[in-house]
């Protein structure tokens, strides 16, 4: 059987004569990564030294080698890596943070937001980064209705519009907004492509070619000297089905406080695997070193650790996303009945006494396999806006965390407080005028959502509530959130960095507002409230201050118990000791996907 | 074609003699070529393995494998050729019932990886514990205890077990447990590093041929601080 270290090219290969030389010394502009500086979120990691090769393991060839045309992982796991951005998310905290830029102003009015863009760069091939290839990428490629362009729709402002892109200079780019819009800080991160390479393919700017050109650029076949970069790699070799190498771009304008220009190692090569169990015994014979690891394959993993040195990361860093379960408050309201029922679900006591009796502990063992933390906001814990922060970007302490602990008493003397006790004798508690009281548990046909459902409706039940749980198909339980026809329904829904991304579901009229749709025609006070902070959280460029309010409605909603939160898996990965700086996060992937991964700042600790 | 025994000795002192001449651990080959007893026998042999790759020819080591004076020898030769086929790589990509039968037929190998293909369904101890229960080819049975071992090893997030327990697995009445509490507590052993060679060398010369998987525990350990030397 082949050797899969030994590259099998059946496309050409070209790598050295394409790049550069390289700075001949450290950029004045340069961005210094804070490795080992005491204070921030990289205190605890070390320099590292230049050399050697990673090799990581990949289940998928890429599809292209063109960042704004993919619309799959396959291939921006590679883009991304090679084109970076005016801003970029922190490896370790999510912030937004400079990338390309150096940093940038916002006017007064919020309208106005000036980058500056770092000064002497220079793509891969030597030819320098100027405010031409900012406008080239934004105006002539993301909006650009000719290219088929995934990041577009992320740019549209609130009222339709887009951000108008203008030069000011060879180093400074001027984005101006119809409406503040603080999110777009994370929007414009997109990566910059180098004009002169990529103009000529674009018709707008050279009519001698048809439109759509730009989309069947940079494709697989092309030949890579020609690909041309900002980011810390640039790909030097494909293998279609063996292996992917990217080495390090000379010019990339990462350095560590010591001056060392990144990424530490100089290539990676990705080993194109046929699925993941290859991958986890290429990890297991040392082919390999880093995996994404699997539940199942922790007890294979965790005994070897020890002898072949390396470390199985069971983190507690829950994944993007929530789950939840969503007692409806427009019970009946549709049909005009279940009144007292409806009554007694927008009862926030009745609210409190649903969640102290579920069992989370129980739960994370017992459906996660301990592989996984208990959630009680909609924001996922990986973004920096999470209210278990101390402040955006802090690490995450949940000291405001607002928890309901499993307290089945607790939850017994509040049922009994709201009149819901058992009026007939028949060992279920009733409604307060005596009816019978039946609930609902309704999710789809997942194993880990009918773990939850059993364990929750058992916890009912011991608690005296008649609580009836039964697998419906998912069009139909989707039908019944929107439709408010439900009765609880448990669910999840998936999550990012930016809680703006949840105004939809947290604001009172928002489309997936399903625990009380009413409330656009009727809020209350806290509605009002929550709606006021995702206005002003998003209408302020001032981080801190955002994170004040998203910390603030995230706290309110923990009280108000619309969606009631249960657990998230937490995120595992595997490295060998030997790759520096692996043991912060993996270098290959993140609860949050691409974003915030470590290939720059990885090293190989045996040279 | 077969060597007889007199060849396959002449055939070891000329590894010694070349193994010699580029500086490795002699102590090691001498280890596998003269002690008796078969669990440190076979920790100095896990622990030559890439060497008898670099060494010997497939056919050298095929022939060592079933002839091999020593079980440290015998297992060397065999880890050397299961590598150099691909080890678990080339198994897992059969299907379940060849292995199966592969594994009933004796083959531990085959055992693994029918067990490593089967493991999603045994993402909780209770399940391992009870297909080891039910489980009626003992190849199987050891390639499962294994599997469990990893619940409850240290750093396992659920099903973790204290020394003590498995202390009392290891000699208990069911060999997929035992061996489950061998492979825990080898990773326990490791991990603590507070035992030296001499000490584990009459640990497992207590042990073997009486209590063969605290014996096995022990080689894993002793496998692991050879390897350091």
């Amino acid at each position: 059987m082949r050797n899969t270290l030994i590259l099998v090219g059946l496309l050409a290969a070209c790598s050295l004569a394409a790049l550069g030389q390289g700075y001949a010394t450290q950029p004045a502009d340069a961005l210094v990564f804070p490795i080992g500086v005491e204070g921030t979120v990289y205190e605890d990691m070390e320099l590292g030294v230049r050399g050697g090769t990673l090799h990581i393991p990949n289940i998928e060839d890429p599809r292209a080698w063109n960042n704004h045309t993919a619309h799959e992982t396959s291939t921006t796991w590679f883009t991304y890596r090679m084109h970076r951005g005016l801003v970029n998310l922190d490896h370790i905290s999510g912030a937004i943070v400079p990338d390309l830029a150096k940093g940038w102003e916002i006017s007064e009015d919020g309208l106005v937001i000036t980058f500056h863009l770092r000064e002497g760069l220079k793509w891969s091939d030597g030819m320098p980064i100027t405010a031409d290839d900012v406008l080239f990428t934004y105006n002539d490629v993301v909006l650009n209705e000719d290219v088929d362009c995934n990041s577009r729709d992320g740019q549209i402002l609130p009222d339709g519009t887009f951000p108008v892109c203008e030069k000011l200079d060879d180093y400074t780019v001027r984005f101006t907004l119809s409406t503040i819009y603080r999110p777009f800080l994370n929007s414009v991160g997109v990566g910059i492509m180098p004009k002169h390479k990529l103009a000529q393919y674009v018709h707008k700017l050279n009519p001698d070619v048809p439109a759509g050109t730009f989309n069947e650029t940079w494709t697989l076949d092309m030949d890579l000297s020609e690909l041309v970069g900002n980011g810390p790699w640039i790909v030097t070799d494909y293998a279609v089905n063996v292996s992917v190498t990217m080495e390090r771009n000379p010019y990339y304008y990462g350095y560590d406080p010591a001056g060392t220009q990144l990424p530490y190692y100089d290539k990676i090569v990705n080993h194109i695997v046929a699925n993941q169990d290859v991958s986890m015994l290429k990890f297991r014979n040392g082919e390999v070193d880093v995996y994404a690891l699997r539940p199942e394959d922790i007890p294979i993993l965790l005994p070897e650790g020890p002898a072949k040195r390396f470390q199985v990361m069971v983190t507690d860093l829950a994944g993007y996303g929530t789950t939840w379960i969503c007692p409806n408050q427009d019970i009946g309201l549709g049909d005009g009945t279940d009144a007292e029922k409806r009554e007694l679900y927008r009862n926030v006591e009745f609210r409190e006494a649903i969640a102290h009796l579920l069992d989370k502990d129980t739960m994370v063992q017992n459906v996660l396999n301990g592989l996984g933390t208990a959630q009680w906001t909609g924001v996922s814990l990986p973004s920096p806006f999470y209210a278990g922060r101390d402040y955006y970007g802090g690490p995450t302490t949940e000291s405001d965390a607002v928890w309901f602990e499993y307290d089945p008493a607790l939850a017994a003397s509040k049922l009994d407080a709201l009149g819901v006790v058992d009026q007939d004798g028949d060992g279920w508690r009733d409604l307060p005028s005596g009816a019978p009281l039946t609930i609902e548990i309704n999710t789809n046909d997942n194993t880990t959502r009918i773990a939850y459902c059993l364990i929750i409706q058992d916890d009912l039940r011991a608690a005296g509530l008649n609580a009836q749980f039964q697998v419906v198909d998912f069009n139909t339980l989707v039908n019944k959130l929107f439709a408010a026809t439900g009765d609880i329904i448990q669910l999840g829904l998936t999550g990012g960095d930016e809680p703006n991304s949840g105004k939809n579901v947290y604001t009172s009229c928002g489309s997936l507002h399903a625990y009380r749709y009413s409330a656009c025609e009727d809020p209350d006070e806290v509605d009002l409230r929550i709606d006021e902070l995702m206005d002003l959280g998003a209408n302020t460029f001032d981080l801190d201050e955002a994170f004040e309010y998203y910390k603030e409605y995230q706290i309110l909603l923990a009280h108000q118990l619309g969606y009631i939160y249960l657990c998230q898996p937490t995120f595992l990965y595997a490295h060998y000791d030997y790759v520096g700086n692996a043991f912060k996060a993996s270098p290959i992937s993140t609860p949050g996907g691409n974003n915030g991964n470590l290939t720059e700042l990885c090293f190989d600790k045996r040279l | 074609m077969k060597r007889n025994g007199l060849r396959a000795l002449g055939l070891m002192s000329c590894a010694i003699v070349f193994v010699s001449l580029i500086g490795f651990a002699v102590d090691l080959y001498d280890i596998v070529a003269n002690e008796t007893v078969p669990e440190i026998s076979k920790a100095a042999g896990l622990n030559l393995v890439d060497d008898y790759i670099s060494t010997y020819t497939a056919e050298e080591l095929a022939d060592l494998a079933a002839n091999g004076a020593t079980p440290g020898i015998r297992l060397a030769a065999d880890r050397a050729l299961f590598k150099l086929n691909d080890g678990l790589l080339a198994l897992v990509a059969l299907d379940q019932d060849t292995l199966y039968a592969m594994a009933a037929a004796g083959d531990q190998d085959a055992a693994e990886a029918w067990v490593f293909n089967a493991r999603a369904s045994y993402k909780r101890p209770d399940a391992a514990e009870e297909a080891i229960a039910d489980c009626k080819v003992v190849t199987i049975e050891i390639a499962l205890g294994e599997l469990l071992g990893g619940f409850y090893g240290p750093g396992s997030p659920i099903g973790q077990k204290p020394k003590d327990e498995l202390l009392r697995m290891v000699v208990g009445d069911v060999l997929g447990l035992r061996i489950a509490a061998a492979t825990a507590l080898t990773t326990y052993w490791i991990q603590e590093g507070s035992l030296t060679i001499p000490q584990v060398e009459a640990a497992i010369r207590a042990n073997t041929g009486v209590n063969p998987e605290l014996a096995l525990a022990h080689q894993g350990l002793l496998t692991y601080l050879y390897g350091q030397e």
